[in-house]
């Protein structure tokens, strides 16, 4: 792991195993569990990216000047 | 009628909660809840072991600071040299040996301090059994000789801070990632012990239309 972004690498599995594990103690049915793990999993994908964003602008704005 | 959104169906189950708590999933396995109760068990216990990889199996410990974790220290100060001293090591493992019994009641009674210290143990706990080893080590019991099983002797003992050193310096933010990885699987346990104690939250579909009773069964 010597790549900057190498770390992120995990972020997935964190990401899939956060919903997962939270849909599968709010539903008993196998086709509510994915249909919230993939909702929670969205939600926390668009947020991550805003934030991503958010953070390049900044940077951006800073090194312009 | 049972209402869609309320949990009723499932009896509360203390020990189904406990078997939850001490490996993940194994309360809904034996309430029936199988092909749940391995998705708990993969997802958290792959969580935890992965976190603690990432970090180097390193970052799952209770701190402690006596004489007993002065001569660990010194110990894995020795090991670490270039020519290790076998008869100061050996001495101060038998130093060890005689104080580790007196130490137990001391660490007991400093053991809130010194989570308060590292609270991340606070969290690592609720994955169960898997961070037990901690708490082994933590009260200087017996483990597997070191020359044998050098990766149980050390499991999840508190590490040498020339040990923490020389690994952070040769990481990137990897370790940092490994720590939070194990409390959050300890953390999502304790969702996955209520599921087990109380059964899940909705049952069925909640964005399904509430059933209105029929007039046989009101007037009923």
């Amino acid at each position: 792991m010597t790549l900057p972004l190498a770390m992120y690498a995990q972020l997935p599995i964190l990401i899939v195993v956060i919903s997962l594990v939270y849909s599968a103690t709010r539903f008993d049915r196998w086709d509510l569990i994915l249909r919230e793990a993939f909702r929670w999993g969205s939600r926390m994908v668009g947020f991550l990216v805003v934030i991503g964003v958010v953070l390049f602008l900044v940077t951006s704005f800073i090194d312009a000047r | 009628m049972s209402n869609p959104t309320t949990p009723q169906e499932h009896p509360v189950s203390f020990l189904a909660g406990l078997l939850s708590y001490l490996v993940p999933g194994l309360g809904q396995i034996c309430q029936g809840r199988v092909a749940k109760g391995l998705l708990f068990m993969v997802c958290l216990l792959g969580l935890f072991h992965l976190g603690q990889a990432m970090g180097g199996w390193k970052n799952v410990y209770v701190p402690a600071n006596d004489e007993l974790s002065r001569l660990e220290d010194r110990i894995k100060e020795l090991r670490k040299a270039a020519e290790p001293a076998a008869d100061e090591i050996n001495h101060v493992r038998q130093s060890m040996n005689d104080i580790a019994g007196q130490s137990r009641r001391p660490r007991l009674q400093q053991l809130p301090n010194n989570l308060y210290e590292r609270w991340h143990y606070l969290g690592q706990f609720w994955i169960g059994i898997s961070a037990w080893p901690a708490l082994w080590q933590y009260f200087a019991l017996p483990v597997p000789e070191e020359e044998s099983h050098r990766f149980f002797h050390d499991l999840q003992s508190r590490p040498w801070e020339g040990e923490i050193n020389e690994f952070w310096v040769d990481s990137d933010k990897t370790p940092d990632l490994g720590w939070i990885y194990t409390v959050i699987a300890g953390v999502l346990n304790i969702l996955v012990i209520y599921d087990a104690y109380a059964g899940p939250a909705f049952h069925g579909d909640p964005r399904e239309p509430k059933k209105e009773p029929k007039p046989q069964e009101a007037s009923a």
